[in-house]
């Protein structure tokens, strides 16, 4: 399943290892409960979504690509869930390997983290973004684009915007699910569509909603993105094999193209 | 991957601290560096580091388990440091109700690296552990393709 070509003086344990040790016991439900999660480790990014969903075949990753959103949201919550969509365009951008518009959306990221107000060191990643995308170096892209999200939320949470953080990886996993529900739609594959199987993930994410501040909680989008969410929940949660049928697949991409229409929306843009 | 390339996420990660960290101990940075060396070899294979980690410390007897959510038809490698002299003795996935999986292990002094392709996507457990010699600092990252 594994090549391992790259990995030097590590002694290759392989099958033995299950023969020689008693199997290890199953968690408990106490030990699942407890177990620890985070934001950067326990979300996914959405290129590991679309990593995923190349594996059949490559999709047509360029139309996928959306108009530009506006950059003059007022709404710090908005800007924030729109952030991590961006981050999720620049995914497909990599993924269709087109360098100019990494570098769009690269500047168009720096330009929403600047109005949150982060730190100069996410300013520098925008460089390197476009440093990677100028010599084609997709897979360094791929890394870079998840660092200079990281590099926001640290810089959101120095500023004590902690609440924001999860708004950032909502917006990135709703955007991410809208094209990849969109393309399984478009050509239904039972294989394809077992990625979007994520309800312990969007649990997580609904429980981390709840804890950000009561004001926070009561803005419209806010309030409003956390009711769909529930919706959303049943939608991707596929009991039995695990496989979404066609129709499930068309209902969820409905659900979350409806919300991120929500996030990206503002009337009076130009 | 572009040994540039490495070298500044490498960099950049151990400067910063980490991203959405708690400030870390010279023990984790450690850790976190010699994990991020381990993931590294996997690259390359084609697989991409994540940037996030988990950083923690265990004594005789403990176990840490972390939850993660994958994505069937990605290949994923789990690559585990310590230092302060603890041994790793083994690092086993488990699926959503708890049941451990069959993985593809690599095993040094102070890392060790399980492999796994899920078949059903959702959410699955790592654990570390449980520490059988002296108590250490570890550090858990995974990357994909």
């Amino acid at each position: 399943m594994f090549s391992h070509r790259g990995v030097i003086g590590i002694i290759l344990m392989g099958g033995a290892y299950g023969l020689l040790a008693a199997g290890p016991a199953p968690l408990t439900p106490d030990q699942l409960a407890k177990a620890a999660k985070s934001d950067t480790l326990t979300i996914p990014t959405p290129g590991e979504l679309f990593a995923a969903l190349s594996k059949p075949g490559k999709p047509n990753w360029v139309a996928q690509y959306r108009a530009p959103i506006p950059m003059t949201y007022s709404n710090r919550a908005q800007i924030a869930l729109n952030l991590g969509g961006l981050v999720a365009d620049g995914f497909i951008a990599v993924e269709a390997q087109d360098g100019q518009q990494v570098k769009n959306i690269g500047a168009d990221i720096i330009k929403l983290a600047k109005a949150l107000g982060v730190s100069e060191n996410v300013l520098g990643r925008g460089k390197s973004i476009n440093e990677f995308a100028e010599n084609d170096e997709w897979d360094a892209l791929q890394e870079e684009l998840e660092a200079t999200q990281n590099e926001v939320k640290s810089s959101m949470q120095s500023n004590r915007d902690n609440d924001y953080v999860i708004l950032v990886s909502l917006g990135g996993w709703i955007r991410g699910t809208q094209v990849v529900s969109g393309l399984i739609a478009q050509d239904y594959n039972a294989d394809a569509a077992k990625v979007l199987r994520q309800p312990a993930l969007v649990t997580y994410i609904q429980a981390q909603v709840k804890e950000i501040s009561p004001d926070l909680q009561q803005e419209p989008l806010v309030k409003n993105v956390s009711e769909r969410l529930s919706d959303i929940q049943k939608l991707v949660t596929f009991p039995g094999s695990g496989t979404p049928t066609a129709e499930d697949v068309r209902k969820l991409n409905e659900a979350v193209s409806s919300l991120m229409g929500a996030i990206q929306n503002k009337p009076d843009a130009k | 991957m572009k040994l540039r390339h490495k070298l500044l996420i490498t960099v950049l990660a151990l400067a910063s601290g980490g991203p959405l960290q708690s400030a870390q101990t010279d023990s984790e940075v450690a850790a976190r560096k010699v994990a991020l060396e381990l993931a590294g070899a996997f690259s390359n294979d084609g697989f991409k580091i994540r940037d996030g980690h988990w950083t923690g410390a265990l004594k005789r007897g403990e176990q840490a388990v972390i939850a993660v959510n994958l994505y069937a038809g990605n290949q994923y490698w789990f690559s585990v440091a310590s230092q302060g002299g603890a041994k790793i003795s083994a690092v086993q996935l488990y699926d959503e109700a708890g049941q451990p999986l069959t993985t593809e292990n690599y095993l040094d002094e102070e890392k060790i690296a399980a492999g796994f392709a899920p078949t059903v996507s959702g959410q699955y457990f790592v654990t570390i552990g449980p520490l059988e010699g002296e108590p250490g600092t570890f550090c858990l990252v995974y990357s994909y393709r």
